[in-house]
Formats: C-alpha cells, sequence, structure tokens
C-alpha cells in the first residue's frame, strides 16, 4: 500500500524527513518497500503565462512567446508547440533545469532568435505521455509558482509492505497511528460536523441482514440530490499520488474514505434499488449479478451478497453491481458502510477471482468501530463536494457487536521473554501510544490491558510483548548468548556415511550435482525400466509447473543422465558427476548416492591425457565408498536389469540384500539421451550403506619382518572370472598370503585363441619369522601347482 | 736432477692450464704418474744418486708429487663441478607446462554455502536433524499455527501431490516433528529442500533452507539476537551489521526479518541492496504458544526461538549469479567455477 508525506500529515505531526521516516516505519515493522519524491526533477518549473505571441522572422513553425514568471522582466521563448496561444498558463522549465527525460535548458538561440527557458509539454516534464502540445495549466494558479507546488506534487510516496497480521495499517489513519507510538504526538482525526436534513431515513430505506454471522454489521445513509461531476483538483491530488484512478466525485470520496480510514464504502444509486432498501443474505442457488467491471457471475449460497427486494446488487466486501453503480444521472444516493467476516470474503473472492481493495481490507479484518465515522465523514464530504442534503439519521444495524478484548499482562513476564529490563513505565507508556487502554489489574505488576477495536490481532499476552518489543526497538533489546545447557546430540552414522561418500567422490575427481527432486514421468521409459518396476510408482503433483517437473524421483540415475545430456548439448564431455539425494519411493525417502562417468575423463592435458572410462571406473568408485564406510562383505553380481548393458553390470549386494547397481548405460538408454558415447552409471543405497557401516578400527602391527614379492602369469579360459585364482592362492598360502593384487589381463597374440593372461603379484610374509627363499619357493610352487589342478591355469613363460 | 724435477713440476701445472675435459685430464695423469710417467721415471732414478744426495732429492721429489697430485685433484673437482652444470643445464624444463594435478571433484556452490552455516551452527551446540520433504498439512501449516483460511497461506504457493499430502513450503514441519519425539531441551537446525510454486531469476521450485530450533526453560528473544549475530559475523565476517526488523510469521511472535549490512557496499548503499545498506538475510521470532501447544509443551514452561534461512540466497550474496536457476542445470563449466 502507498502512502505520502502530506497526506500521513493531515493526522499527526511530525518532523521527520521522508528517509528518517522510512526507517522508522520499517523499524517498527512495517517495510518501506520505496521512497519516491514526486515531480523529481521539476524543480526548476514554475508556472507561466504567455503574455504575447509574434511570428519568429526566419521560421514558419516556430513563434516568439513573452512569457511572464513573475519576474520583473518577461522571458522570450521560442516555442513550436500548435496549441500555444495568448493568455495561456503553461509550465515553464528555466534556464538551468534539469529535466526528469534528461534535457537540460541552457539559453539558446533558435534560429538567431534568443529562447530563455522551455515552455513544456506533460511528456517532457515526465508527467505523461501527453506530447501534442504545451500541458495547459489552470488559470487561477500564482505566476511563477514551482509547478511541483501548484500541481500538489511536492510529495513523498512511500510503499510499504504491510503483513497479513495488520490490516489496521491498510489506511492513511492507521499508519499514522504507528507514527503516533513512535512521536507520543496526537492523532487530528477528521472533524465530522453533518447538517442533515428533515427527512428521515428510516422513512426511506431499511436494511435486513438474514446473514448475521458473515455480517456483523451494516449501516447506510442517504444523500438526497447531489450532482455526479469531477472532483476538485485536492482530492484528485490525493487519489492520483498513490495510484488510485480518479472516476466520478461520490465514486472517488468513497476511496478517498477508504483510504483515510481503511473502511471500504458503496455508493449505490438509490433509485435503482428494488424498494430501495437492502437485504444482507446469501446468494440463493442459480443466482447471477453483474459487477462493476461488466462481468456476469455465478453465484453460489455460501456467498454473501447485497441484494435489494429482489436480486443481488453487490457482492458484499468485494465489488458493486454493474446494475445500481453511480451514472452521470444518479441524483440521491444510498451509502453504505459495514463489517463483513474475513473467511466468508476470502473465499469469495477466491471464488470468484476477484480482488479488490475492499476485499483485501474485509479478509484480514476490518474495524467494525470504523463503520460510523467514514460513513459521516463520506457523507459530510458529499455534501461539500456534490452537494445534496443528507437523510436525519443513519441506519446501523450491529448484530455482532462486541465489548472490548481485555487481556491480562505480567510486566515480569515482557522482561522475561524478550530478555529485557523495562520499567513497568516505560511499559505503560509504549501501550498507551498504541491506543490500548492500561489499568493495573490484580497486583501491582499485572496489567489489565483493553485492546482498541482496530487491533483484532492482539488476543493474547505474547501479542502485546510482541507489541512492546516493537515500539521499545528491537535494536535496543540486548544481545546474548543461551544460557541453557547443550543438549547430547544423539550419534548418527547416516550422516557420517553421507560425509564420507561425498568425500571420497569429490577426491575421485567427480563434481557434486544438485537436481530438483521432480522428474518427467517419461524419465522411466528412457531409463528403460520393466513395466512392473516399482520405481514406477512415482509420487505424482497436482499443480506442476511443467511435465518435466510433474513427478517425485525415486532414482536419480534420469538427473544425471539429463545433467550429461545438457553438457554434452554444451559441447562438454568430460562428465563425471555425482548426487547425494533422498528420492520418493511411496511414503519413505530414503537416500541415494548416484554417479554418471562417459565421454572423457582425467585432466585433458598434456601429461594427464583425457581418457574413456570404462566399467571398473565406476566399479572402483563403487567400492571406495564401501570402503570409506569400513564395509567389506560385499559382493557383486550380474543381472539383467535392463538399464544397463546385459554383461556389463552388477548388482552390488550385502549377503542377499541388494544395495545398489551398477553398470555401462544400455545402448537405448545412451540414445534416448542423445548421447554419442558410453555411460557408465551406479546408485547406491545410503540407508543400507549407513545400515552396515562400521567405522571401528583397531590397530594392527606393522609387521617386523620382511616381505617377499613373487609375480604369478597364468593362462587361463578367456571367460574364467578374476577373482577365481586369487580365491586359490589364498586358500593355499593360509597366513602366509598377506595380498594378491591382479596386475595385468592380456589377451591377444600371445596367449592361444579363448584364452587369456592373468598376472599377480602375490605378498609373502609371516608374522613370527623371517621367510628363507626355499620356504617361499615351495610355498609358491605349491600354488602354481593347485592352480592348474584346480583351474586347468598354466604358468605363462 | 733437482732440475729435472723443477722442470715437470712447471710443465705439469702449465699442461694442467690447459685441460679442458676429464679425459685429457687423465691422459696428462697417465703422462705423469703412470706406470711409464714422468714423475715415475725420475722417482726410477733415485736409486742411482749418492747416500747424501737420496734424501734430499727424495724430499723433493714427494713435494713435487704432492703438489701435482693436489693440482690434479682440484682440476678433476673444476671439471666435476663443470660438467654436473652442463647436464643441469641440459635438464632444464619449461616450467609453464601444465602441473600435473590430480583430478579432485567440486561440492555445488549451494552444497558449499549449506554446510558452512550447518557447521557454524554445529560448533554453538545445534544438532543436525532431517525430516520429510513430502508433508501433510498438520505439519507443514496446522500445527504452526497456520490455519487454512489464514492470509499467511498466501505467501506460501504450494505444491500438492495427488495423493493430498503436499511439499514442505519449509523445513518448519522437522521442528514440530523434533518436539514431538523429544522433551526440552532442544537446540537443532535442520538443512534440506523445501519447495514453492515459483519460478524465474530469483526463485527456484526447489530450493534449500537450514532452520534452526533453540528451546528451553528459559530462552529470551535477546538470545535470539545473540545467536543469529554470532552466526552472521562468522558467515560474513567479523564487521558485519546486524539489523532486526519487527514482523509476522504465525509460528513465531514476536517475530523478526533480520539484515545484514550489504555485503558489497558494507551498508553505504548500492544496487545490490537498493540502496538502503541492507540485505534480508533470514526470518526469525520466539516459538508461538500455540506452536508449544500443538506438541504438548506448556509455554508457561519453555520458551524458545526459531529461524531460516534460504541457501540459495545467501550463497548468491557471494557468488552474484544473475539467473538462480543456473544452481539447477548442473553445466560444468558453472560446477567448476566454485
Amino acid at each position: 500500500m502507498n502512502v505520502t508525506l502530506n497526506w500521513l500529515k493531515a493526522y499527526i505531526d511530525f518532523d521527520f524527513s521522508p528517509s528518517e521516516l522510512a526507517e522508522r516505519l520499517t523499524m517498527l515493522g512495517i517495510e518501506v518497500e520505496s521512497v519516491k519524491q514526486l515531480g523529481a526533477g521539476l524543480e526548476g518549473v514554475v508556472v507561466g503565462k504567455v503574455d504575447s505571441i509574434r511570428p519568429h522572422p526566419n521560421a514558419d513553425k516556430l513563434v516568439l512567446c513573452q512569457v511572464d514568471i513573475g519576474e520583473v522582466n518577461a522571458l522570450q521563448i521560442v516555442c513550436g508547440a500548435p496549441n500555444v496561444c495568448e493568455g495561456m498558463f503553461a509550465p515553464v522549465a528555466t534556464i538551468g533545469t534539469k529535466l526528469p527525460t534528461g534535457i537540460i535548458i541552457k539559453r539558446a538561440k533558435l534560429r538567431d532568435e534568443e529562447s530563455h527557458g522551455m515552455l513544456c509539454s506533460e511528456k517532457e516534464l515526465g508527467i505523461s505521455d501527453e506530447a501534442a502540445g504545451l500541458m495547459e495549466l489552470s488559470s487561477d494558479l500564482s505566476i511563477g509558482t514551482p509547478l511541483t507546488e501548484a500541481l500538489g506534487l511536492d510529495d513523498v510516496i512511500f510503499e510499504l509492505e504491510i503483513t497479513p497480521n495488520r490490516p489496521d495499517c491498510f489506511s492513511m489513519i492507521g499508519v499514522a497511528r504507528e507514527i503516533r507510538a513512535e512521536t507520543g504526538n496526537d492523532l487530528k482525526l477528521p472533524q465530522v460536523d453533518l447538517q442533515e436534513s428533515e427527512a428521515d431515513i428510516q422513512e426511506r430505506t431499511s436494511v435486513t441482514i438474514d446473514a448475521s454471522d458473515l455480517c456483523p454489521r451494516y449501516a447506510a445513509r442517504v444523500i438526497r440530490g447531489v450532482k455526479i461531476g469531477e472532483s476538485p483538483a485536492w482530492l484528485k491530488q490525493r487519489l492520483e499520488s498513490i495510484g488510485v484512478g480518479v472516476i466520478n466525485n461520490i465514486v472517488d470520496i468513497t476511496n478517498f474514505v477508504l483510504m483515510e480510514y481503511g473502511q471500504p464504502l458503496h455508493a449505490f444509486d438509490y433509485h435503482k434499488l428494488s424498494e430501495n432498501r437492502i437485504v444482507v443474505r446469501r446468494a440463493a442457488e442459480g443466482e447471477q449479478i453483474t459487477t462493476l467491471d461488466e462481468e456476469e457471475r455465478d453465484l453460489t449460497p455460501d456467498m454473501l451478497v447485497i441484494a435489494d427486494a429482489e436480486k443481488p446488487v453487490a457482492l458484499a466486501g468485494i465489488m458493486g453491481g454493474y446494475d445500481s453503480e453511480i451514472t452521470e444521472t444518479t441524483c440521491d444516493v444510498l451509502l453504505e458502510s459495514a463489517n463483513f467476516q474475513p473467511s466468508s470474503v476470502r473465499a469469495t473472492a477466491k471464488a470468484l477471482g476477484i480482488h479488490t481493495e475492499a476485499s483485501y481490507r474485509f479478509e484480514r479484518g476490518a474495524d467494525p468501530e470504523a463503520v460510523i465515522p467514514a460513513l459521516d465523514r463520506a457523507a459530510q464530504l458529499i455534501v461539500e463536494l456534490a452537494g445534496g442534503t443528507i437523510c436525519k439519521g443513519t441506519i446501523d444495524v450491529y448484530p455482532g457487536k462486541k465489548e472490548p478484548y481485555q487481556i491480562q499482562l505480567r510486566a515480569e513476564r515482557v522482561n522475561f521473554i524478550l530478555g529485557t529490563e523495562l520499567e513497568a513505565t516505560e511499559i505503560e507508556q509504549i501501550l498507551s501510544r498504541l491506543g490500548f487502554g492500561v489499568e493495573v489489574g490484580q497486583s501491582e505488576d499485572i496489567y489489565q490491558v483493553t485492546v482498541p477495536s482496530f487491533r483484532a490481532d492482539i488476543t493474547r499476552e505474547i501479542d502485546l510483548i510482541e507489541e512492546i518489543a516493537r515500539v521499545h526497538g528491537y535494536d535496543n533489546i540486548p544481545t546474548t548468548l543461551p544460557k541453557g545447557d547443550i543438549p547430547i546430540p544423539t550419534p548418527n552414522t547416516s550422516i557420517e556415511v553421507h560425509k564420507r561418500t561425498k568425500h571420497f567422490l569429490l577426491g575421485t575427481g567427480m563434481m557434486e550435482s544438485v537436481n530438483y527432486s521432480f522428474n518427467h514421468p517419461n524419465c522411466f521409459d528412457k531409463i528403460r525400466l520393466a513395466a512392473d518396476n516399482p520405481l514406477r510408482q512415482a509420487l505424482q503433483l497436482k499443480n506442476p509447473l511443467s511435465p518435466e517437473m510433474s513427478v517425485l524421483r525415486t532414482t536419480l540415475l534420469p538427473s544425471l543422465l539429463n545433467n550429461a545430456q545438457h553438457n554434452h548439448n554444451h559441447q562438454i564431455d568430460n562428465i563425471a558427476l555425482f548426487e547425494l539425494s533422498t528420492v520418493f519411493i511411496q511414503r519413505e525417502e530414503p537416500a541415494r548416492v548416484a554417479g554418471i562417468l562417459a565421454g572423457e575423463i582425467g585432466g585433458g592435458v598434456y601429461g594427464s591425457p583425457y581418457r574413456s572410462p570404462d566399467f571398473f571406473d565406476v566399479k572402483g568408485a563403487v567400492e571406495g565408498i564401501l570402503d570409506v564406510c569400513g564395509i567389506t562383505d560385499y559382493t557383486f553380481k550380474k543381472t539383467e536389469d535392463p538399464t544397463f548393458h546385459p554383461g556389463r553390470n552388477a548388482e552390488v549386494l550385502l549377503g542377499n540384500r541388494r544395495i545398489g547397481m551398477l553398470g555401462e548405460a544400455h545402448p537405448k538408454v545412451l540414445e534416448n539421451y542423445e548421447l554419442p558415447y558410453k555411460a557408465y552409471l551406479f546408485e547406491l543405497d545410503l540407508e543400507a550403506l549407513a545400515d552396515a557401516a562400521d567405522f571401528s578400527k583397531r590397530f594392527e602391527p606393522i609387521p617386523i619382518y620382511p616381505s617377499v614379492l613373487r609375480d604369478l602369469a597364468i593362462v587361463v579360459d578367456e571367460d574364467m572370472q578374476s577373482d577365481m585364482p586369487i580365491e586359490i592362492i589364498y586358500s593355499t598360502g593360509g597366513e602366509l598370503v598377506e595380498s594378491v593384487r591382479l596386475f595385468d589381463v592380456y589377451v591377444g597374440d600371445q596367449v592361444p585363441e579363448g584364452k587369456k593372461s592373468l598376472a599377480y603379484t602375490i605378498t609373502y610374509h609371516s608374522a613370527t619369522e623371517t621367510l628363507t627363499d626355499k620356504a617361499v619357493n615351495d610355498l609358491h610352487d605349491k600354488v602354481v601347482k593347485r592352480l592348474n589342478q584346480e583351474l586347468g591355469a598354466e604358468l605363462r613363460m | 736432477m733437482k732440475a729435472e724435477l723443477e722442470a715437470i713440476q712447471a710443465e705439469a701445472l702449465a699442461a694442467l692450464e690447459d685441460v679442458n675435459s676429464l679425459d685429457t685430464l687423465e691422459s696428462l695423469r697417465i703422462a705423469y704418474f703412470g706406470r711409464k710417467g714422468k714423475l715415475t721415471d725420475v722417482m726410477k732414478g733415485m736409486g742411482k744418486l749418492s747416500n747424501e744426495e737420496r734424501p734430499i732429492i727424495g724430499k723433493l721429489a714427494n713435494e713435487v708429487r704432492a703438489a701435482l697430485t693436489e693440482a690434479f685433484e682440484a682440476t678433476k673437482n673444476a671439471l666435476d663441478n663443470q660438467q654436473q652444470e652442463q647436464q643441469l643445464e641440459a635438464e632444464s624444463i619449461d616450467i609453464t607446462l601444465p602441473g600435473r594435478k590430480p583430478a579432485y571433484g567440486k561440492a555445488h556452490p549451494v552444497m558449499q554455502t549449506l554446510e558452512r552455516i550447518q557447521a557454524i551452527f554445529t560448533q554453538m551446540g545445534f544438532q543436525v536433524v532431517t525430516g520429510p520433504e513430502v508433508e501433510t498439512e498438520h505439519y507443514n501449516f496446522d500445527a504452526l499455527n497456520t490455519p487454512s483460511d489464514h492470509p499467511a497461506r498466501d505467501l506460501h504457493d504450494t505444491f500438492y501431490l495427488t495423493d493430498g499430502h503436499l511439499l514442505r513450503t519449509h523445513n518448519s514441519p522437522v521442528q514440530i516433528r523434533v518436539m514431538e519425539n523429544q522433551k526440552p531441551p532442544v537446540r537443532i537446525i535442520v538443512p534440506g529442500k523445501a519447495y514453492r510454486v515459483d519460478y524465474d531469476v530469483s526463485h527456484t521450485p526447489m530450493f534449500h533452507q537450514v532452520e534452526g530450533l533453540l528451546v528451553d526453560r528459559h530462552v529470551t528473544f535477546s538470545e535470539l539476537k545473540g545467536v543469529l549475530v554470532s552466526f552472521a559475523r562468522q558467515m560474513f565476517g567479523d564487521q558485519t551489521q546486524m539489523r532486526f526488523r519487527p514482523h509476522f510469521f504465525p509460528f513465531t511472535e514476536p517475530s523478526a526479518e533480520v539484515d545484514i549490512s550489504c555485503t558489497i557496499c558494507h551498508g553505504k548503499g548500492c544496487r545490490s541492496c537498493g540502496h538502503t545498506g541492507w540485505i534480508e538475510i533470514l526470518g526469525a521470532g520466539a516459538v508461538d504458544p500455540e506452536v508449544f501447544r500443538a506438541v504438548n509443551y506448556d509455554p508457561e514452561e519453555v520458551t524458545g526461538f526459531a529461524f531460516g534461512m534460504g541457501v540459495e540466497r545467501i550463497a548468491n550474496l557471494q557468488f552474484r549469479i544473475p539467473d538462480i536457476r543456473t544452481f539447477y542445470e548442473n553445466d560444468l563449466r558453472f560446477l567448476k567455477q566454485f
């Protein structure tokens, strides 16, 4: 909502500069989002009168004007505007002015004739887009007055962000009350002194409330014999300064009072109301209304309407009806000032998609006690500005009248909550400046606080404490550290597994990616999940932003493949990414880690060339994760998972529990993501890792006796798994085999067809003695023999 | 013979002057010290000398031998050094060739920021807790004093699931879940994802929050200020100023929006801070008694405070990315920058 400096000053005195006021309001909780000086850049522009005009000797389209700006000598100004005429009042930009449009006015010669300023159009002044001719000013302005003053542009606009709990601040008087809390100065409320006619309102109209649960109060006045017309300049200026459109004097007055009191008003054309009376009721089934915006609206029985004897004439608290609106021919006006139940207005406004200044305030809660002051203020203004007479009396149906709300406040509790040492007198003063009634209650430090009707948000002691805190100033509350005990945290293996996994993967050179939790439902087809795969049962959004973001992901792989595709499309083909995130599997949200290697990995510089990743890169990554989690008893097993190459994949098993998958993406998956090269993927269940993780490390003695290394190259069938010889080596050597490391696999000319060579380094070591050559040789021979007997392995010479 | 020895010495020393390689030095050594060398020859002639002469000439011969040996040794050292220097020179490399940097990955920029925030609060004794992202109306709104017709719900554009659940719009539901299961004192932070229907240069439909909650028998608003000021100084630097503005949240009372002095202009006012000198970074407040009632805590027995901040926003104070949706494209050219 916008307020202006001058408008606020009509209700309270204060000396704050605009920036100071902005600061004070902000620190009271009414955030000032912008401060704008109206008429900025018009400082050198004054009201001028064109005294005489003569032709320009050297130009057909230009004239020479003698312009009076209230100084001793008139100025000669060259002008080319079509509407310039003698006696005209127009804005004059004097020498040295820098206009908002950037033009700087200098003494100039136009075709040899001197020009001492510029007569301006509205566009040149940045007031509007009107550029056809000079801006015509009213001839009752005094010559030489600064234009900003003459047009009421010497004002400052504050754009305020009002929080939903403070509907009372949606008005000038409401904001003025906040300034009162800051300054202690009294409010200057409008003085209303109504001259009523003899004609009694009771004889001319009636108000019936059939839905008192939705309408706590409805008041009306009747003003007869008004003359609809334009509003005076001051009223138009007020409304325009805060961006409210000007319509006619009656509507402008209701809008003005709305802004002043925060009380929405509505003016009906009295004679267009059937039987000239008002019924406040729920809409009947099938009823319709055409609202002021000329839209026909279907009503439902939960909507509150203002009706006449026959039909709805307004949507209560939201918008008036088209058929009963004020027009040029209106002469008698029924003025409504009422209060409606917030959630009802809210529901109706939402259902019909209409949001107005009125609905905005009623939804948040308007002050039922503002109904009469606002009604009387508007009635008085109507008589002043549109003529007519006010019928005697007010109709005021007030079924929802409530006693003022009272709250007990413990002074000691204020300081307990805030950590302050406020004196009782300070608390009392703050509350009374905010309009609260404060009396000492049953004991000396307990107050009985009466809440003013405009503060329906205050219902509890804590609400009062907040009021005290904000007026005292949050900045004046001390800054201390918590004194309480620090609770003993419970150990959390998941966090540790998450951390170790991440550090390990970063160490391998993979970059961390973070993706939206949303996915396109077709992603399951793209990664070729089987039709009955439970991962297809993804949770769906009711209101997705787009199909790409319409289901919650059950696996991280599609996101990573998307990332690969995005990067490839931008010519980045060294793809090494991982992600740690939860997925959504029905009501569970288990955490996963997944990764992708594709294109070329490595440094890509001299000395560290790029290379294509392969199966064993992702396998190594998975093994590394398991290792940093202290998990050793895992196995890999080939599966028929359709996401992967059938011969290059493995599931990761802990006992019988499948904890993840890895492998080369199936060529069709690559096609689906338009990747021209192989991609290697893995995904592991972090919960399973956390369950199995073992961080209990024990010291093992550093060997005292030297180890003996022996290399062993054997030729075996090509399809033999490389871990079979290793098992035999360990079982043959027993404790004396410290480790076996595969360092080469060879298929080619040097070995027979259908065979491959595997080369291992065996480390022999004894914890109790130095092994002799002979002992090692004997053992090594035994190993070779068993490999030959059990696997048909031949030593490769 | 004496003259002969002196001549050999002079001649050898002169010859050494011209030696410029280890090979010629070796030939020269053989020419004097070898089996048929000049000095050896002279020594062989010693037997013919008289008894009187022998010790005199013998002494002289030894002196000449020692002097020459030393001279040869010196020349050899010089040549050795020279040769090593040449070798080192030949081994010189182009040090502008790239270093063989071991491949190392980088954490996502939002995660880097989140981890820093987490570390600061962990030091202050806050325990990291997580909770579900798919939530119920109860935990996301009702238990947080935001009933269904509350205007505050307008502030959250919520993603709903077809099964009636919703994606949490903030991490606050976790506070409720923790308090339901734990007696005070509670001192937690909740990092994680939250969701709102919003998609423009400064909003992504998924974003990260860190929320904090401290509940104890007597927690004050001044302690909330203390914790957050301490956080801001560690996160944004010693000189950071902090400003608490009254605000409204349904689940805290009193509530505050919290600004830090602009990280770019340090409070002087610039475009980034809208010329105010301040940048809003988080929302906070004392836990509303209604929230305590929702979890069966007695608001007369305990008080507390809560705060919540958007990680992307804080990350971007440092990174200054014009369109924060870039965070979630996972473009490697982007990820490698941080």
